[in-house]
């Protein structure tokens, strides 16, 4: 009721999270591997098992033959833990979060451009904002505690920008909706930039005391232009010019992208802050860029250093000053040179023979096209979850961890709030949390490490990562969290990002590049994909399966597509005589399958929106490059 | 009825002498305004907060439990059907007059027509309901309350078992009033005394302060309920522009102490073992009317939004159950995204649709 973020104010999966930690159907016993089956033993039989293996493999094949995965929803100290049973008690920098290849490009670009990758104001800050605008994702269903935010705020009188390749219902409260082609972004906002320049709106003030870069960035800028961006974009120049406008002239203003999006490259958000940059929207209430995460932990997770080529806090693994200073504090030592990410765990390419996956499910993730093959080929195979997932059937050992409720650790949200997750419920008899499971096996691999509780973890958490300085449960109860950088001096965080005026740090306009795309929609591939989640089908619906309502709405539509869809606009269907539910076949350059058509105004005329369950439709299609991917419908049986 | 005093202080004798043959929940104070209610134990029973914001999550459950196992089925060679049968006594000290007036609905619903349900039927039987009268114009109300436009409030006038009300002066005294025999017993007790002639009348003069403290203290809800009863006054753009404000969180179901709708679902327990369990249910939420066969009658979100409308306010409901289905109690306004609770629809309704009716005279 009182908290900042979302005074009370739950979306549909809050309200059915509770029906995860009381699932009839949840793991019972750890299991091991036997003879082909995996068979119910004790904890300690499971921890010594994986103790055993892991030094084998170790020794044969070397420390960077292991690797270990976690989910973004997995707890502060799960994460912190997990990075540092691998560096230094196996040996190796192969540690990463399994969605990590959503957020690479957002943590490379802010911290390039701004120092720091994390949103720079808090989501209550929408609230103070004059006008957002909203980039390429439909909030009122996958963050509706901030679509909600957004339109109240609209009906107090913010003007709202949204940008997308897709109708959602929070573009029904818009001011202006530019209806981009998918993966036009940076032209759209390289030509607002330029606007911005040709008329003389820029904040120079701003840019003169904290930024660096301007000279050749407007040297940049000059190959864009309105016409050529409304010509790619597929949107009218007025409309691009009135957006730009409201932007400027109504300030503070906010832009809020999704974190986790694989479209968005590198250049397309380098504009993006660019934007920021030159109206001069940061560091004041009600401004600033904010990246959302879907997953509740994704934050968290890179401030750990679950990341292959970052330490906790951001440290680079290469930067040896830093690396001695969080040597000493573990007293260990960390590998030198940085390990695999995600996707180079998993890939045909792989030297990796035994893995550890903390809650993560790659063989059911599209975004791994030879998971299964890989997992299958691999010696040894960790698995601590909460169900017998699909990726199970390929484990050596499965434990099951504490849910949700049941633990007492941190969570660092998308608006950098470090927060409690109090213990409301016991777990079941036996089960730890997911970390105090990797202390069992560290120690039995020769590390004495001697963590009794949670609050050991997170003190050690506090002295490793400098933001992280003035983190206690304490401090962390008194309100509702605290947002990071979090210190000794800063006990009650700090809300708002670059408040500062001036000594501090100067942020850095990037040029970016207007190489045309490799591929375009042309007349064998006409329409272009976009791909998606939505509010019942949510990733791969791990947790969905578990919840009654949200099955139920889940199974609305799989009844309704039982072998599910893909959604075409109405017009194109229209067009090539498709009705709703017909079958259609999706042809790339890289292949083609079938599936159903789910006939709707939401998607853009002349692209195709892909729920990410199609799994097997994703990979024969090819999403290696995922903003060029354009394919042609035909009708099919 | 009888009235008689009680000393603030004693006020913890009540939750003594129940806990002996219930289970007593009540209310606690969180963080901020945060409070919720929580099963009271010899360890907590002095923390029981008697003037604090009514709790989001609303105590009906008590009565419908948002997830209830009804009973489990075995399949394979020996099936069997085991049912699950809860009869225990609970007691919720401090519910608020609206939540009563709920519960009265909830009667009304499941128990007031010739087919009874026999799980409500059994909850309720063994629920007794101390009733505390919202008079702390800081902490008992806040601006989103409008109980006394759905005539539910301040102070419900019956379906309580016992009834308590502080009536704010230095002796720190509260009236009780007994709603049923339980109740009378129960204010038999030797820490209850006479109430005398002042104490009534300062009960009607705390009572008339308190009304002062609502924002929104007339709702309008006649007209709306006109409007919705004749059917086709209101246009679909009313419905539509309500509609595109709602994520489809379920929460205003959920927290409405007034809402009634349930599923029925199957959770798989294991080895061929299946728990029934019913669940709450929320019209915000597609598969709500979806039929067997694929059809859904409210697909668009506005005609599911307005279902919740005509089902609160249509005059065929309120003949049948005597109210209309909201008590005021302001939680659909407190969890709503889109600020589409119940006072803002109905104030939406009333000028769009009025403001429609005079161009199409002009």
């Amino acid at each position: 009721m009182s908290h900042p973020a979302n005074h009370g104010r739950l979306c549909v999966r809050g309200w059915h999270v509770h029906e995860v930690a009381s699932s009839p159907d949840r793991l019972r016993t750890p299991l091991l591997r036997k003879n082909g089956d995996l068979v119910p033993v004790t904890f300690d039989e499971a921890y010594d098992a994986i103790a055993e293996n892991l030094s084998k493999i170790k020794k044969q094949s070397g420390p960077d033959a292991i690797g270990f995965l976690d989910s973004a929803r997995v707890s502060n100290e799960d994460g912190y833990i997990l990075q540092k049973f691998a560096r230094t008690v196996v040996g190796t920098n192969n540690i990463d979060q399994g969605t990590s290849f959503y957020r690479t490009t957002t943590v490379n670009v802010l911290r390039e451009m701004l120092g720091i990758a994390a949103a720079t104001n808090p989501l209550e800050d929408v609230f103070t904002s004059k006008a957002i605008i909203l980039n390429e994702i439909d909030i009122g269903q996958q963050l509706p505690t901030l679509g909600g935010a957004i339109i109240r705020a609209h009906l107090a009188g913010t003007k709202l920008i949204v940008v997308g390749s897709r109708r959602h219902r929070v573009t029904e409260h818009a001011d202006i909706f530019l209806n981009i082609k998918p993966g036009t972004e940076l032209f759209l906002y390289a030509a607002m930039a330029k606007i911005i320049v040709d008329r003389g709106l820029m904040d120079l003030d701003f840019i003169r005391t904290r930024c660096k870069g301007y000279e050749s960035f407007l040297q940049n800028i000059q190959s864009f232009d309105i016409l050529h961006a409304a010509h790619r974009c597929d949107v009218a120049p007025a409309l691009i010019e009135q957006a730009v406008l409201l932007y400027c002239q109504n300030k503070p203003g906010m832009l809020l992208y999704p974190s986790a999006t694989a479209d968005i490259d590198h250049d397309a958000l380098s504009a993006m802050v660019n934007l920021v940059l030159l109206s001069g929207n940061l560091g004041k209430k009600g401004s600033g860029i904010l990246p959302l995460s879907e997953h509740n932990n994704a934050q968290g997770g890179c401030d750990m250093g679950v990341m292959p080529n970052c330490l906790p806090g951001y440290v680079k693994v290469t930067d040896a000053t830093k690396r001695a200073s969080i040597e000493k504090c573990w007293n260990a030592v960390i590998p030198q040179s940085q390990g695999r990410d995600a996707a180079e765990m998993l890939d045909s390419a792989s030297p990796i023979k035994a893995l550890w996956l903390d809650r993560h499910n790659p063989v059911v993730s599209a975004s791994y096209k030879d998971a299964v093959e890989q997992i299958k080929k691999m010696d040894f195979v960790v698995l601590q979850n909460l169900f017998l997932t699909k990726t199970a059937q390929f484990a050596h050992v499965v434990l099951p961890v504490a849910a949700y409720g049941e633990e007492d650790v941190t969570f660092t949200s998308t608006e950098r709030r470090v927060q409690l997750a109090v213990k409301a419920i016991e777990p079941p008899k036996g089960f730890v949390s997911a970390w105090q499971q990797v202390v069992a096996v560290a120690n039995r691999m020769g590390a004495r490490w001697d963590y009794t509780s949670p609050r050991n973890v997170l003190a050690e958490i506090a002295e490793v990562v400098p933001d992280y300085s003035g983190v206690t449960p304490e401090n962390l109860g008194r309100d509702y969290g605290r947002q990071w950088p979090c210190t000794q001096d800063l006990p009650l965080g700090t809300p708002i990002l670059f408040t500062e005026s001036k000594n501090s740090r100067l942020f850095s306009f990037a040029t970016v590049s207007m190489t045309p795309p490799e591929a375009g929609a042309n007349q064998e591939f006409p329409f272009a994909l976009t791909f998606g989640h939505s509010l019942y089908y949510w990733h791969q619906n791990t947790l969905v399966r578990h919840s009654e309502t949200l099955k139920r709405e889940y199974g609305i539509l799989l009844l309704d597509f039982p072998e599910g869809f893909v959604e075409i606009n109405d017009e194109d269907a229209k067009g090539m005589s498709i009705r709703d539910n017909q079958k259609i076949k999706i042809v790339s350059p890289k292949g083609s399958a079938q599936t159903f058509a789910r006939v709707t105004s939401e998607v853009r005329k002349g692209s195709i929106f892909i729920p990410f369950f199609l799994q097997d439709v994703m990979k024969t299609i090819g999403r290696d490059n995922v903003k060029n991917t354009f394919v042609r419908i035909e009708k099919a049986g | 009825m009888r009235g008689r005093i009680i000393h603030k202080s004693d006020l913890v004798k009540i939750v003594e002498a129940l806990m002996k043959t219930h289970r007593v929940v009540a209310p606690f104070a969180g963080r901020g305004r945060d409070s919720y209610f929580d099963v009271v134990t010899n360890e907590n029973k002095n923390d029981i907060a008697i003037h604090v914001a009514n709790p989001y999550y609303p105590p009906k459950r008590y009565v419908f439990p948002h997830m209830h196992k009804l009973m489990t089925i075995k399949a394979g060679d020996k099936p069997s059907i085991e049912p699950n049968c809860v009869d225990e006594k609970v007691a919720v000290f401090g519910m608020r007059s609206c939540d009563v007036e709920g519960v009265f609905h909830l009667d009304r619903f499941y128990l007031g027509n010739a087919f009874k349900d026999t799980y409500y039927e059994e909850f309720r039987n063994n629920l007794f309901i101390v009733n505390m009268v919202c008079t702390d114009t800081k902490t008992d109300i806040d601006d989103d309350c409008f109980c006394v436009c759905a005539d539910a409030g301040t102070a419900a006038k019956a379906h309580f078992d016992l009834q308590l009300m502080d009536l704010h002066d230095e002796s720190g005294e509260f009236l009780a009033v007994a709603g049923s025999e339980a109740g009378e017993a129960l204010i038999s007790q030797p820490f209850f005394r006479k109430a005398t002639l002042a104490h009534v009348s300062r009960r009607k003069s705390v009572l008339g302060e308190v009304r002062k403290r609502f924002k929104t203290a007339t709702s309008w809800y006649s007209a709306v309920t006109k409007y919705i009863t004749h059917g086709g006054e209101i246009k679909d753009a009313t419905w539509k522009k309500i509609g595109d404000r709602c994520l489809e969180c379920g929460a205003c179901s959920y927290v409405c102490p007034a809402c009634t709708c349930f599923t029925v679902t199957d959770r798989p327990a294991g080895d061929g073992t299946f728990n029934r369990v019913r669940v709450w249910d929320a019209c915000a939420l597609s598969g709500f009317t979806r039929m067997a066969g694929g059809h859904n009658p409210r697909k668009a979100v506005h005609d599911r939004r307005n279902r919740r409308f005509f089902r609160k306010l249509s005059h065929y409901f309120i003949q049948r159950e005597f109210t209309m289905a909201c008590v005021g109690c302001g939680r659909c306004v407190r969890v709503c995204h889109g600020d589409i609770g119940m006072p803002q629809v109905v104030e939406i309704l009333r000028r769009e649709t009025a403001a429609l009716l005079q161009q199409e005279k002009a």
